[in-house]
């Protein structure tokens, strides 16, 4: 059997961050009780001229930055996201066309609420490994929406992540991945509509905690892996505590957790979401470490994924535009900006 | 915001593709068919440097609606390693932080947006390094 | 040197400001009309109308030349000549030629502009996006003003110039423009206005730039045979010299940010043509529409030595019968800037100091006068000479 796996990956987040507290005291709430829900601290914000489409360019341009194969090669291009710049004209010819990769390529843009991301990435796995590509690019992105007041508002952040996806020079190969699928009511936005609506606590236990128990038990059970096996896992993170229970019923560690969290600083990106976490894990994984990765997308499914790092991770890296350096680079706006930034005003 | 205008300058406007002379080696953006300074016709696609410095700036708080919603923000000419010069918005700058000689990064960004169902127009700006 | 052959024989301006009530065409009418009147020459006399215009009015009429004529009941051809804030100065060149080349003996020349229709924030900057370079600079980001507060920049970096310097500017113009009827603002500004105003672009402040307005101005240009023809004709203001020089587009194409080539270059040419030296203006119009283009204007003209024009207007040196007086008018800034009427406007105020005829704005001497007018950031630039008023034998 020929080996696929990840062969580059980069980031890509905004610079703006906005504290709980700023939005909290808005609408007169309690920070401390709402951090206390979610465990995240601040989110981040895009920038007035920022979109989908600029911020999976720049971390697919960080993917192809730091490797030193040939971006000509790219066969396919997936962006997954639920906030694309446009409804209809795709975000992933205007990447193909800001990595001058057009034209003899495959390309679409994808949404599954939170998930669309690893779901490109699962179709870049299949495309190469069946041999009809040699390279596929799979990005998720998302400039979160969250209606003013509602809970999602104070967690809802911004950012991509993108995987560059082939059979040589992997440095993190692919030993399986496994998905669960249902038709979920827990969370969606109708055409036309500005924000979300959600189910609440019904988003939850049957939907959240279901699916990515599921998809993980079943990827592991596949594989005949333990929870033992794995030194890091990401899950979801539409706040840092539910991929943190979910690990603790699954059976992992804090430890095996930690290197994945990063919404507690950048809030829930969605489609990026659980891959920037795990983007993170790469630019720190040793060779030879065991890396479980589940998605969650509203709707609802889950992807999940188990990696073998490998030697050759450390060709790309250390790398200067890495996740740590835009989670470092954070300059926090007051709620006036962050509505302006959002287009709230009109 | 013209369709076909926005497509015919993508790569100029998304990857700073200039042109060099195969003949006098003149580096030169943006894009044209014959060497502004030997006037060659044997001239291919170059991509400027994507890296460079500040060599003068100013601030635009006043422009048409379409480039508003950034306002204000930071205008520059840019030296560009190859030693290009291109003028282009510096971002994740605020306004007190820019100085001449200031190290800056080419980056990928919304130059323009027609209304909320016109096309966007993407193109090139500039971070600090 | 040039055979003075080409004369201008009579001028017409409307007030420049905001002008509601009335159209592009209208306006351009009541300065060409009046224009004829000043020279005692019949309407049918004009063989050619040369219109200089940036955008026309927002009735989108390019060929406003059309509705000029209509509304003055005047057949001729006519052509719209565009050359962004110097279309005025263009449109005058072009005549120049018309009648030097022998083709033409009369032709009037009409700048207009209507820009109070333009309510909406935003249209302006689009409008003067022309004068730059539209894709790698306005589009990337950078307006007319933004490159201005560039070059004002570069200016003060590499020779001192200061915010007082710069300021000295304006203050001077407005103090001109209260003497001239025609103008938008008649009312003298403080320094302190200037300098203590909400900075727009770093370091040009809210009240620097000129300010867009309504007007029209127009000048009928003749040949010497055809004032020989005319005996009613009791006036002519010879041109000496006219030209115009182009440097590239955009800004970051340029080597040299502390000069405007084309003004240098124009200029040279002019006077050449004229056969004097810049020591031999006594008055010059140049285009203020920022201060730093007014100081790069005296030093490129050769009235001061490059990097001293700050103190030089600062000093007095260019105020009225200073050692060379500057924007007599008011300038763009006082009298206001309707793009295209303003090259015509210039050259009315040098015909009328020539003839003596500028009132309180009258300077002592009269042997030259200048004009200069730039579009967008000296892109191109025209530059004219006149000579004294020669009194019909």
């Amino acid at each position: 059997m020929n080996k696929v796996g990840i062969v580059s990956f980069g980031s890509y987040i905004p610079r703006y961050r906005i504290k709980i507290e700023e939005i909290a005291k808005v609408w007169d709430e309690d920070p401390i009780e709402i951090k206390a829900q979610s465990q995240i601290n601040s989110k981040s914000v895009p920038g007035p001229d920022e979109d989908v489409a600029t911020m999976a360019v720049e971390s697919a341009r960080n993917a192809i930055s730091r490797w030193k194969g040939k971006e000509k090669d790219l066969g396919a291009i997936y962006v997954g996201s639920e906030s694309h710049p446009y409804v209809v004209k795709p975000t992933a010819t205007i990447v193909a066309a800001a990595l001058d990769v057009e034209k003899s390529l495959t390309a679409a843009d994808l949404e599954f609420a939170c998930k669309a991301g690893t779901a490109g990435m699962q179709m870049c796995f299949g495309l190469v490994k069946s041999k009809m590509i040699s390279l596929g690019l799979a990005i998720g992105a998302d400039s979160s929406q969250g209606r003013p007041r509602d809970p999602l508002e104070y967690t809802v952040g911004a950012g991509s992540a993108a995987f560059l996806i082939g059979s040589e020079n992997i440095i993190a190969e692919l030993e399986g991945t496994y998905s669960v699928t249902t038709d979920m009511p827990d969370f969606w936005r109708r055409e036309g509509a500005v924000y979300p609506s959600h189910g609440v606590r019904f988003t939850g236990q049957p939907a959240y905690f279901k699916h990515t128990i599921d998809s993980s038990k079943g990827l592991m059970e596949e594989l005949g892996t333990k929870t033992s096996d794995y030194q890091h896992v990401i899950f979801h993170q539409p706040n840092a505590k539910f991929p943190q229970a979910v690990a603790r019923m699954l059976g992992f560690s804090k430890e095996q957790v930690e290197l994945g969290l990063i919404c507690k600083q950048m809030g829930n990106a969605y489609s990026a979401s659980s891959i920037l976490g795990f983007a993170n894990v790469l630019n720190h994984a040793n060779p030879g470490d065991q890396i479980l990765l589940t998605s969650y997308g509203s709707g609802a499914g889950s992807d999940s994924f188990s990696f073998t790092i490998t030697e050759a991770i450390d060709n790309i890296r250390p790398y200067k535009y890495d996740t740590q350096y835009y989670l470092n680079q954070c300059e926090y706006i007051e709620y006036g900006k962050y509505v302006r930034f959002k287009g709230i005003l009109r | 915001m013209e369709p076909p205008k926005i497509w015919r300058e993508k790569r100029g406007k998304y990857l700073a593709m200039g042109v060099e002379c195969s003949d006098c080696m003149i580096k030169q953006f943006p894009f044209t068919e014959k060497c502004s300074a030997c006037g060659s016709e044997n001239v291919k696609e170059y991509k400027l440097a994507t890296t460079g410095k500040v060599l003068h700036f100013s601030t635009v708080t006043q422009t048409t609606d379409e480039m508003m919603g950034s306002t204000p923000y930071l205008i520059a000419i840019i030296e560009l390693d190859d030693g290009i010069k291109v003028t282009g918005q510096i971002v994740d700058c605020n306004l007190n932080e820019a100085k001449e000689g200031m190290d800056v990064r080419m980056v990928f960004r919304v130059l323009a947006r027609n209304g909320s169902e016109g096309l966007i127009r993407y193109g090139y700006k500039f971070a600090p390094i | 040197m040039v055979k003075r052959n080409v004369f201008i024989i009579g001028t017409g301006i409307t007030g420049f400001g905001e002008n509601y009530e009335i159209s592009a065409g209208k306006l351009a009418s009541k300065a060409l009309t009046r224009a004829i009147e000043n020279t005692k020459i019949t309407k049918e006399s004009v063989q050619s109308t040369f219109i200089g215009s940036l955008v026309s009015g927002s009735n989108s009429q390019p060929s406003i030349g059309a509705n000029c004529l209509r509304e003055s009941h005047i057949k001729t051809p006519h052509v719209r000549i565009e050359a962004g804030n110097a279309s005025g100065a263009a449109a005058f060149h072009q005549a120049y030629l018309g009648i030097l080349s022998g083709v033409f003996d009369c032709i009037a020349v009409v700048g207009v502009e209507k820009l109070s229709d333009f309510v909406n924030a935003g249209i302006v900057e689009r409008i003067l996006s022309s004068t730059i370079d539209y894709q790698w600079e306005f589009e990337m980001g950078a307006t007319l003003t933004s490159l201005y507060a560039i070059l004002t920049k570069a200016h003060m970096k590499e020779f001192q110039t200061t915010k007082e310097q710069l300021a000295a500017v304006p203050v001077k113009n407005h103090k001109n423009g209260v003497n001239n009827p025609n103008a938008q603002f008649r009312k003298e500004i403080s320094i302190e206005r200037f300098l203590n105003a909400k900075r727009i672009a770093e370091p040009i402040g809210k009240f620097d730039p000129a300010t867009y307005c309504d007007g029209s101005a127009s000048v009928i240009l003749a040949s010497e045979k055809f004032i020989l023809q005319n005996k009613d004709i009791s006036s002519k203001v010879p041109i000496l010299g006219s030209s115009y020089a182009s440097d590239s587009l955009a800004l970051h194409h340029r080597k040299l940010l502390t000069e405007l080539n084309a003004s240098k270059t124009a200029a040279a040419t002019a006077y050449k043509m004229a056969d004097i030296k810049p020591v031999d203006i006594n008055v010059a119009e140049v285009h203020d529409s920022y201060p730093i283009g007014e100081i790069l204007a005296i030093e490129d003209l050769g009235f001061f030595k490059k990097g001293e024009g700050g103190k030089a207007v600062e000093e007095g040196l260019t105020e009225q019968n200073g050692k060379v007086s500057i924007n007599t008018s008011g300038g763009l800034k006082a009298r206001g800037d309707p793009f295209g009427a303003t090259g015509i406007a210039q050259i009315i105020e040098i015909v009328e100091q020539m003839r003596r005829e500028a009132g309180k704005r009258q300077v002592d001497s009269v042997n030259y006068g200048l004009t200069q007018n730039v579009m967008g950031t000296g892109a191109l630039t025209y530059v004219n000479i006149l000579g004294e008023e020669e009194v019909k034998k």
